[in-house]
């Protein structure tokens, strides 16, 4: 009875425009923060250079071929890169100064020996974990990362061998062995393959171990930094990549498409993101107008009630659970939504090549509960504000 | 329930000359379980006194209490307790809910309290005239019929003081007998007190003292 009274003067068209608002508003902002936390994570578990860091270099030119120009990075040169908005750490590639042999030292393979180049990156640029990436002088096994290119080559060695080939899984359970030498001395040892990488070319090994072998078997000078490793910030790749082109520099193509498609997919869902906060901001705002409306239009009803002794919490409570009712049902209706457009969005993806995880994003669902709570919030406080203005009138 | 006027002046009131035994700017108090008729012309503050014994008006100096409480310390919680169970009113412009049926604005009032019986309300609507109103709404009785359905509603709370302004202005002298008899009855039942508001006129009430204003 009491609902019917409060109730009986309501303007459903301005209702209806409130939560057709909340309805969109809810609907692109729980996307656009899911899209946004895919994209930031998409090709974070395939690979083990952290989250924006790309290896960069200097292009090769004709001019450098003829010893016109150098491709190596000076000390100056990696401070100011260092330097710049867009950049979160810098840090060198160190490359081998000595030979290396890689070769297999398993009962269970052929014999297979090549020529090599190592390298040692930051640890700080590495997604692996720390328990196998590591290594001190007179411990048995070097951990390495391989590029995954090498055990295509190798598969073919092993083809051609007429021995089946082995897969990602396997090799990692395989002894191999670098060997090291300056060209008098030699040394080896044991290594095993942790990872595999698509956007390296070399093979990676502990910082340590490089240290130590450099030491040891390097000829002439210390090794020369022609790569070094960038970490971007989080959606200023754009900027980054603007920096490489007015320099002359250069990274590996995959790292760079999934970095500008990141960088131009995380903008456009951030532009909606902005627009969809925009819509629920308004959506609140007419809900709030819309309660004062509400009660304005049944002040008799309420001034009378509290007259007659009824407690205004009450009158709080039946308005706060109305509007809760209407927000449960615009939420779940958005979330619905979401779920139909999540669809059509990931097949899109997916004819283009791109496989998101198809979970549900934590920050979007974390998004639409604290939605919930800010209009719930907003509502009981505008309900209560007006009641209790007519308290004591 | 003691209830005590400690100069009270409405702000609107205080350019007035009031009587020199009016309610305004003295020390009465209502003593529980009596009968008293607040009487005075228009536009001295008969519903004011309602409105700020009430706590739906605040703009007076002096101080109200109630069992020995300033009411300008009240909480919502102690004006809702008040309302709800201490002190019943009929308002001069009733204040019933024209879109439901008597029935219903007598069931509403009383289900605040939990204390709605309908076949005792039921009784005392039937008793004053208006059996076969009961399902009807209030907004097409006539001013007579609301004004004794306003009275039934405030009797049917728990009370202890039972106020009324200008409660009689549309019934004609029977059926304003038949309410006195009614609220005579009730008030004996609870051992409760009333304040009946009237104009500069008599009014054939039995009471235990008069106030002017």
């Amino acid at each position: 009875m009491i609902k019917s009274l409060l109730f009986k003067y309501q303007e459903k068209r301005q209702l209806l425009i409130a939560v057709f608002g909340a309805l969109l508003g809810i609907t692109f902002l729980i996307s656009s923060v899911h899209y946004l936390n895919k994209i930031n994570e998409y090709g974070e578990d395939s690979e083990i250079l952290g989250k924006n860091t790309l290896i960069i270099q200097k292009k090769v030119t004709s001019a450098s071929s003829l010893g016109l120009t150098k491709t190596e990075f000076t000390e100056k040169e990696i401070s100011k890169i260092k330097t710049e908005s867009f950049i979160e750490d810098v840090k060198p590639v160190l490359s081998n100064n000595f030979r290396v042999w890689f070769e297999t030292n398993d009962p269970y393979v052929p014999t297979f020996k090549s020529d090599v180049f190592i390298q040692a990156v930051s640890k700080d640029f590495l997604d692996v974990k720390s328990d196998k990436w590591h290594w001190k002088e007179g411990e048995r096994f070097v951990p390495m990362i391989m590029p995954r290119d090498f055990l295509v080559m190798l598969n073919t060695f092993m083809n051609a061998s007429g021995i089946p080939q082995i897969s990602d899984e396997l090799a990692m359970k395989l002894k191999f062995r670098l060997r090291i030498s300056d060209g008098q001395k030699e040394e080896w040892v044991d290594t095993r393959i942790i990872g595999f990488t698509n956007e390296i070319a070399s093979i990676l090994v502990p910082e340590n171990f490089m240290e130590y072998a450099t030491k040891k078997f390097a000829q002439g000078d210390p090794g020369k930094i022609t790569q070094i490793m960038v970490a971007g910030k989080e959606g200023q790749f754009g900027k980054l990549e603007k920096f490489m082109n007015d320099h002359g520099i250069e990274s590996k193509n995959s790292q760079v498409l999934v970095g500008r498609l990141k960088s131009i997919v995380g903008t456009l869902f951030a532009v909606i993101l902005v627009i969809s906060i925009i819509a629920v901001f308004a959506s609140c705002l007419v809900f709030i107008q819309y309660i004062q409306l509400l009660l304005s239009h049944n002040k008799y009803e309420v001034r009378t009630l509290l007259r007659l002794g009824m407690d205004p919490k009450t009158i709080v409570g039946t308005f706060f659970r109305y509007f809760i009712s209407v927000f449960f049902f615009v939420f779940i209706t958005g979330f619905v939504f979401f779920l139909v457009l999540k669809f059509f969005v990931d097949q899109t993806f997916l004819t283009g090549g791109i496989y998101l995880n198809d979970s549900i994003s934590t920050f979007a669902i974390f998004s639409i509960l604290l939605t919930f709570l800010i209009f719930a919030a907003v509502s009981f406080r505008t309900a209560k504000r007006e009641v209790f203005s007519l308290f004591n009138r | 329930m003691q209830i005590e006027f400690k100069n009270v002046i409405p702000k609107p009131l205080a350019e007035i000359e009031h009587y020199s035994e009016s309610l305004w700017n003295r020390y009465v108090i209502f003593q529980s379980g009596k009968g008293i008729i607040l009487n005075a012309s228009s536009g001295k503050g008969k519903t004011t006194f309602v409105y700020s014994l009430l706590g739906l008006r605040s703009d007076f100096s002096g101080e109200i209490l109630i069992e020995n409480k300033n009411t300008k310390f009240f909480t919502e919680s102690d004006w809702v307790e008040l309302r709800q169970r201490k002190i019943a009113v009929v308002f001069q412009d009733l204040q019933l809910f024209h879109q439901l049926t008597i029935e219903q604005n007598l069931k509403l009032k009383a289900e605040f309290t939990g204390t709605f019986d309908r076949d005792s309300a039921f009784e005392k609507v039937a008793f004053l005239g208006l059996r076969d109103k009961w399902d009807q709404k209030c907004g097409i009785l006539s001013m007579g019929q609301q004004q004794r359905v306003a009275i039934v509603r405030a009797l049917i709370q728990p009370f202890e003081w039972l106020v009324m302004d200008e409660p009689f202005s549309h019934l004609d002298k029977g059926n304003s007998e038949l309410c006195l008899q009614l609220i005579n009855q009730r008030c004996k039942q609870l051992n409760a007190g009333f304040i009946l508001t009237a104009l500069d006129k008599k009014v054939d009430v039995k009471v235990d003292y008069e106030v002017k204003l």
